[in-house]
């Protein structure tokens, strides 16, 4: 005899799985709620009172930077030890020591928010790589 | 057509629209009343021109930031 039947036994889990969804077919769509928070708080900032830490993100890396809220949108923003790009940047002379190797970004247009601001840092940082 | 959300910065309100050939980024922020704001995809893009089309320049369901003007530095002052 050529063949054997050795009776039947049960598919691995794995198998009943993937054939038991396709009989049922895809489930409903779970639609995700978006998170609507503001950039600083996307790009991983901090808020300590009127004072917020983190980086000002680029493609070509991330500076560590501070921001002080005084009031309404006079804000300070900081940052710390900018590249050789940077300091070659035009504006460099908008950026005033402060010691310790950190930095007074001079706003010529001041944004309204904390948020603005990161971008044109960010913005700026990247001229700065490309140009 | 295409779909776009436009990211508020400052709030992280996230205000859909649809936009068709021709669109303007001066058309979509005069749409969503946001005065004072500038355009972009985000940080290492410049700012869409008020007058620039950004029909061609978007992917559908991309998401773009509004921001308010700020600038480093004054060019008489420090440049």
């Amino acid at each position: 005899m050529r063949l054997r039947d050795l009776g039947s036994r049960p598919a691995p889990a794995a198998i009943r799985s993937l054939l038991s969804r396709i009989v049922r077919g895809h489930g409903p769509a779970v639609p995700v709620q978006r998170r609507q928070i503001p950039y600083w708080q996307e790009r991983g900032w901090q808020q300590r009172g009127n004072a917020y830490t983190g980086a000002y993100q680029t493609r070509h890396g991330a500076f560590a930077g501070e921001i002080r809220q005084h009031h309404g949108n006079d804000i300070e923003f900081f940052l710390y030890q900018p590249s050789d790009e940077i300091q070659r940047h035009s504006h460099w002379a908008c950026f005033q020591h402060q010691g310790n190797d950190w930095y007074l970004v001079h706003m010529g247009r001041r944004p309204k928010d904390v948020s603005s601001g990161i971008l044109a840092i960010e913005r700026l940082v990247t001229e700065a790589f490309e140009d | 057509m295409k779909r776009l959300s436009v990211v508020v910065a400052g709030t992280g309100q996230i205000r859909d629209v649809e936009i068709q050939p021709g669109t303007t980024a001066g058309d979509i922020l005069n749409q969503l009343s946001l005065k004072d704001y500038l355009l972009s995809k985000g940080p290492n893009d410049p700012f869409f021109a008020n007058a620039e089309s950004v029909f061609d320049k978007v992917n559908d369901g991309e998401k773009i930031f509004a921001s308010t003007k700020a600038e480093v530095g004054e060019s008489l002052l420090c440049a």
